[in-house]
Parts: C-alpha cells; sequence; structure tokens
C-alpha cells in the first residue's frame, strides 16, 4: 500500500527549503526529496518530527490515499461555510 | 646551508600525507563542521571491474591452459581491484555509514543484503559445479589453483562493487529546487 503525503505542499507554503526542512528534523536533504517523490517511506518517527516542524496532524501530512487538489479542499470548505 | 638529508626527507613525507587529503579531513571532522562531499550514482563504472573479473574467470575455465595469459589477466584485474575502493568513496554507499540517515541506512542495508544473497547464491552453485567440471575434464592442479584464484578474484570484485551498482541503480535523480 502506497503512502502518500503532501510535504511539498507544505514546504512551498511556508516558503521553506528542502535544506531547512531536513536540518530541522535531522536527516539529510535529499531525503526529504525523495520523500516528496514518494520513492521513501519515511519511519514514524521522521514523519511525526516533519509534522511537528509544520504544526500539523500526521493525518495532514500524509495519508494512504491520494491527497485531492487543494482547489477541490478549499472549495469543499467553502460549501460547508 | 642545505638542510641536514633527514629533515628534508620527513618534510617530503609530511607533504606527501597532506598530498592525500587525509589531514584536512581528519581535521574537519574533529571541529565537528559539516563536509560537503559528492557522492553520485555510479551506473556504469563499477561494471567494468566485475566485466574484466567475469572475463578472467571464463577464460580461465574454457581456454586450454595457458598460464601466461591468465597470468597477464590476472595482473589486469588486480589493477581494476585496487580502484575498487576509489569507486566505493565516490558511490553513494561513500559516506562513512554513522553519517547516514534513515534512507541512507535503509539503502546499505538493501544494498550489502542484496550483495551477499547474489554471492551466497552464485558460491552454491557454482562450487560444486566447478568440482564436478574438475571431475570430469581431469584437471591439473596448476589449472585447479588458476581456476580457484580467479573465482577467488570474480568474488571480490563483485563484493567491492556490487552494493555501489545496486544502490546507483535504486536512487533516481533528484530535480534541483
Amino acid at each position: 500500500m502506497g503512502l502518500y503525503n503532501r510535504i511539498a505542499v507544505f514546504r512551498a507554503e511556508r516558503g521553506v527549503s528542502r535544506r531547512d526542512l531536513a536540518e530541522a528534523v535531522g536527516v539529510n536533504n535529499q531525503t526529504i526529496g525523495y520523500l516528496e517523490r514518494g520513492d521513501y517511506t519515511p519511519s514514524l518517527e521522521l514523519a511525526l518530527k516533519i509534522a511537528h516542524y509544520f504544526g500539523v496532524n500526521i493525518e495532514m501530512l500524509f495519508s494512504f490515499e491520494r491527497f485531492e487538489p487543494i482547489g477541490m479542499t478549499l472549495k469543499r470548505a467553502g460549501e460547508d461555510q | 646551508m642545505k638542510p641536514p638529508v633527514i629533515e628534508t626527507f620527513l618534510l617530503k613525507l609530511d607533504d606527501s600525507l597532506r598530498w592525500t587529503g587525509i589531514p584536512t579531513r581528519v581535521s574537519a571532522q574533529m571541529s565537528g563542521a559539516p563536509i560537503e562531499r559528492k557522492h553520485r550514482p555510479l551506473r556504469w563504472i563499477p561494471i567494468w571491474p566485475v566485466a574484466f573479473s567475469c572475463a578472467l574467470f571464463i577464460l580461465s575455465l574454457t581456454l586450454p591452459f595457458a598460464l601466461d595469459l591468465v597470468e597477464l589477466a590476472s595482473a589486469l584485474v588486480a589493477i581494476v581491484m585496487a580502484m575498487a575502493p576509489v569507486i566505493h568513496m565516490q558511490g553513494p554507499l561513500g559516506r562513512p555509514s554513522y553519517e547516514d540517515d534513515e534512507r541512507e541506512a535503509a539503502l546499505r542495508k538493501d544494498s550489502f543484503l542484496f550483495c551477499f544473497g547474489l554471492l551466497a547464491c552464485l558460491n552454491c552453485l557454482g562450487q560444486p559445479f566447478l568440482v564436478i567440471l574438475a571431475v570430469l575434464q581431469h584437471w591439473h592442479a596448476a589449472k585447479s589453483v588458476v581456476v580457484a584464484i580467479s573465482a577467488l578474484m570474480l568474488n571480490v570484485t563483485l563484493f567491492q562493487n556490487l552494493p555501489t551498482l545496486y544502490a546507483s541503480w535504486n536512487l533516481q535523480a533528484l530535480p534541483k529546487e
């Protein structure tokens, strides 16, 4: 079962470079690149560290199902309001 | 006035040690500063030593016994084998293992596991095959020694290069940020 993530989206939104995130969570910056591309499945510890860095729950960053596009999420949030 | 011979010789030794880059690397490690070294995937270079060793092994098996030719080929393979540490250091597994993060540690583990698995299979199948061949073809002691040495060289070359090859083919280039 594949593990999908939104690290690249969160990183772009907050203007964080790969190197900054890598230093914060204690990995090589290439590892962040491979994580974002889905080539590597992180350990629970690393996933929690990344979620903690962005200040969100782990489910916001990682999922076994594909994340819907941001536009869809915003549209749905607008309809709910 | 010329310096004493012993001093000049010691200074030359110092210079030659500095030339290797080892003192710089040790002092950088002692200072704790991050060391920026390129460890790029090497997808084709490690194939050459493996190919040379395979050719030597096949040569020692198939050709009629010609010690000079096999000795020449062995010397060539020995030179190629001496390059293996350089290939390893430049490859994706060249970084010291204590600097690995979890992805790199997993890649190192997978690479060596693949290498040991393949070597174990090759040796389990190859050894009985060689013994049977030796009995059927009535090998002389000298031929057996030549085949054994070329098999050893093949084993060492595979052990030196397979992990780098495996890791290199597993790493896809990342786009620049």
